[in-house]
């Protein structure tokens, strides 16, 4: 089984913002791949004109939550810098234990790389503005330059949200078949934040590179 | 799973049947958030209280058609009628047409007839969901069609067997589950994407807001795709979903969609000028963080571009225009100077007061005031509207309304409070002397109830309405004023009553309050302990004189007239002037109690503008008499005393 990546066009955030982005682009994913029974519920963003559907699943709800917050202290001491949050999507695969490690296998199947740019708010339209205009009615051209800023954040989200349907649509069949365990989220996932990364992204690696030789899983 | 429940069938009629299912659902999906359907009332009502709300339906129970495909959806009766038209011609493609229909702005500020219109859209407010309803029949004018949206949806089968991609490397039965999970997935595909596409904010802004729109959603099913023209193929997009492959065919799922949508639903919403907006309670500038979801203009910029402005301007003025055609005899009506005068020429009183005692003017009024100046100079008190504006985004959340329109509306309503609250002295010395302190607790309560009022539901829809009112008038001006004011000679009292009808819920209490306590003392007459509370009433004569300006007068002039037990009881001899008055007086006040009872029902606008008219004829001349002859008798006691 090969595992499908899929980069997300980079969003550029104000530190505000990023809850609701991250929250919108989360559950989209996840909504596409939570194959057991779903009450969807459509969520309007409150920054944004853009209505997104969870998959009504209490949990998920609360590890994306959570996810997010430690991602928000993570820029917090890390500003002015790329980020990077993953989701996962693996298989277990336990039945044939290993001769390397006798501890659950994770085959991952998918993954989604969320990038934000997260700009400092304080110096948004100052330091970071591209045109480099001397700010001298902070009120008035902060407002207007915010609310541009904000319009092309939507827009560009929505492509984001787009991306995530052609993806889901596109590539079908690298996802594995549909558990028959009961609850929403059939497939067990990950989030993975930078904070928590550094060696994760690692054994990421390695691991996808032990999976590919695994044999294609039939069911 | 679904598919394989039941009975053994074969592997083609299991995947018929999967076939079957996901046209349903599809169908399901997208009228789901295309049409206004009949069980998601409570999700209407939801989506009114708080936007950020679960649609999902809430039973925990899992009905059969909600196994299919794992998603659960609620009940639809749109999508169930058109699947059973369209199960007849399986196995055609389904075509999902979304139609925007616009109604003709018809409306002719020349040649309309106020009654007729008035009627109309108070009906129209008060059932705005009825009336925007997705049923064709209930609009019997002619309309513009536009398909926003076309979804296409159909089964390509081929002619050999051959099996593709996921299925060749398995069985049978794994190809049906590999369908059966591809569907599920694009399904998921498709249930996001509905709510991403344009049209979703017009369905979004139908269901959210009790606001007058000139458009509406609905559908087409048909199982032939009727080509565009170039010029409408010109200006849709195409979106197309992956097919699914089966052992059979493909399953393929396309959607062509109109991306220009936005501007016609914004603007053919109700007009707000952009300027106005910044200035309004809880808006981005006011605080950064927050946004209207439905806001047709978006916050300064997404998509509300001002160029569209005029375009929407020109649309709703006639609209407005329309419908506002007689509210603004009550501001350029001579009422205002008649209360004037009623309420004791206070105007060197209150142009001294407002600037110390009334909180300090808001400076972005004089934008929306443009047209109202004049009036602020004669009633220098605008700034007494906070009561209406802290109050409305609360209860009206789902519509935006600009601080502007809330001044404006606020100002016929407030500004003769202010008055009053102001000059007390000199209005006490006009007509009560005794009771000063009363009548000073009773301004104070009468605008609690400006504050508490608006809070009331039943008051939003007319408060929405007086204030479209008076954005027009903002908007014409001086205009309104030269089409109205042969109104306020033929009947002008229609259009008071009017007027009446929507300021109901800030109205009717004083004046209830009036009427009881001029039938009650009234059949009673005269003992000091009443002439006390009698002093209240002679309040919302005073206080609300523009509207009420001929009865506030009838209603001094009758309190005069109670006032002359003072004198009946200087002298033993006049025994039967009060009783003569006394009936009279009463059967006066009954008359107006008939009139606010009416005010209240709202029912006959023009009845009860007629009773108003003979209410206050009548009582006038009625009064005129008793003065007379009271001074008669002062004059005959005075002869007598003399005597």
């Amino acid at each position: 089984m090969n595992c499908e990546v899929c980069q997300l066009k980079e969003l550029e955030v104000e530190h505000f913002e990023i809850g609701e982005v991250l929250r919108c682009i989360l559950h989209t994913i996840v909504f596409h791949r939570a194959l057991g029974l779903v009450r969807p519920k459509d969520i309007d963003l409150e920054l944004f004109e853009i209505t997104y559907v969870q998959c009504g699943d209490v949990e998920l709800e609360k590890k994306i939550d959570e996810k997010i917050e430690q991602f928000i202290s993570w820029v917090e001491k890390h500003p002015n810098k790329k980020s990077q949050i993953c989701l996962s999507f693996y298989e277990v695969k336990n039945k044939q234990p290993s001769w390397w490690t006798n501890k659950i296998e994770r085959l991952y199947w998918e993954q989604w790389y969320i990038n934000l740019n997260v700009a400092q708010h304080t110096k948004a339209h100052s330091s970071k503005s591209h045109h480099s205009k001397l700010v001298v009615d902070p009120g008035e051209s902060a407002v207007e330059e915010r609310s541009v800023r904000r319009a092309a954040l939507e827009a560009s989200l929505r492509e984001v949200m787009f991306q995530i349907i052609k993806f889901a649509n596109e590539k079908k069949d690298h996802v594995p078949p549909i558990p028959n365990r009961e609850g929403i989220v059939s497939f067990p996932y990950e989030i993975t934040i930078p904070s928590s990364s550094d060696s994760a992204f690692g054994m990421d690696m390695i691991k996808k590179m032990l999976q590919t030789g695994h044999p294609t899983m039939l069911s | 799973m679904a598919p394989s429940h039941g009975s053994p069938h074969s592997e083609a009629a299991k995947m018929e049947q999967i076939v079957t299912e996901f046209f349903a659902k599809s169908l399901h999906i997208i009228l789901d958030s295309r049409t206004s359907c009949m069980s998601s009332r409570s999700f209407r009502g939801e989506q009114i209280m708080s936007s950020p709300s679960s649609s999902s339906s809430s039973t925990s129970s899992v009905r059969p058609r909600d196994k299919w495909f794992n998603l659960a959806l609620r009940e639809c009766p749109a999508a169930l009628e058109n699947l059973d038209l369209w199960r007849q011609s399986n196995p055609a493609p389904m075509v999902v047409d979304v139609v925007l229909v616009q109604r003709p702005l018809h409306w002719d500020p020349i040649s309309f007839s106020p009654k007729r219109d008035l009627i109309r859209n108070f009906s129209s407010e008060g059932y705005p969901f009825g009336w925007h309803s997705d049923q064709e029949e209930f609009r019997c004018e002619a309309h513009s069609e536009k398909i926003i949206e076309r979804w296409v949806l159909r089964y390509e089968s081929k002619k050999v067997k051959d099996n593709h991609s996921s299925g060749s490397r398995r069985s049978s039965n794994s190809t049906l589950h590999t369908l059966y999970k591809k569907s599920i997935l694009l399904l998921r595909s498709l249930y996001v994407t509905v709510r991403l596409l344009p049209a979703y904010k017009i369905f979004r802004e139908l269901n959210s807001s009790g606001r007058i729109r000139t458009f509406s959603l609905t559908h087409r099913v048909s199982s032939f795709v009727e080509p565009f023209n170039p010029r409408e193929e010109a200006e849709m997009q195409r979106f197309g979903f992956t097919p699914v492959e089966t052992s059979s065919g493909r399953l393929c799922l396309s959607v062509s969609y109109r991306s220009s949508v936005l501007d016609i639903s914004s603007e053919s919403s109700t007009p707000i000028s952009p300027q106005v907006i910044p200035d309004y309670v809880g808006s981005p500038l006011a605080e950064p963080l927050k946004r209207f979801p439905s806001l047709p203009v978006a916050g300064l910029g997404t998509h509300g571009s001002p160029s569209s402005l005029p375009f929407s301007g020109r649309h709703s003025w006639s609209y407005d225009h329309y419908r506002a055609s007689s509210p603004p005899s009550v501001f350029f009506s001579p009422s205002p100077t008649h209360s004037e005068t009623c309420a004791s020429i206070s105007n060197p009183s209150s142009h001294r007061f407002p600037p110390t005692s009334l909180p300090p003017h808001p400076p972005e009024t004089s934008v929306a005031h443009k047209n109202n100046t004049s009036f602020d100079e004669y009633y220098p008190s605008p700034t007494f509207s906070p009561s209406p504006s802290p109050s409305l985004p609360i209860c009206i959340p789902g519509s935006h309304l600009s601080k502007g329109l809330l001044r404006s509306e606020s100002a016929p309503v407030n500004i003769p409070t202010a008055k009053i609250a102001n000059s007390p002295a000199l209005s006490n010395k006009q007509f009560l002397p005794p009771s000063p302190p009363i009548k000073s607790t009773r301004s104070g309560t009468l605008r609690t109830d400006n504050y508490v009022d608006p809070n009331q539901i039943s008051a939003t829809v007319e408060q929405l309405f007086s204030l479209g009112k008076d954005e027009t008038r903002k908007y014409l001006g001086m205009k309104i004023s030269s089409t109205s004011s042969p109104q306020i000679s033929f009947s002008r009292s229609s259009s008071r009553s009017f007027q009446d009808d929507f300021d109901d819920s800030e109205f009717s209490c004083p004046f209830d309050v009036d009427d009881d306590d001029m039938t009650h003392p009234g059949s009673r007459p005269g003992s000091f302990d009443q002439r006390g509370h009698l002093s209240e009433p002679l309040e919302p004569g005073g206080l609300f004189p523009i509207r009420k300006s001929q009865d506030a007068a009838v209603g001094a002039l009758v309190r005069m007239l109670k006032k002359a037990p003072p004198l009946r009881q200087e002298s033993s001899g006049s025994v039967n002037v009060p009783q003569v008055a006394g009936p009279e007086i009463w059967s006066n006040s009954l008359d107006e109690h008939n009139q606010a009872v009416q005010h209240a029902a709202s029912a006959s606008i023009t009845s009860s503008g007629l009773v108003t008219l003979k209410t206050t004829a009548d009582a006038l001349e009625e009064l005129q008499g008793y003065r007379e002859e009271m001074n008669n008798l002062l004059l005959k006691q005075g002869c007598k005393s003399n005597k």
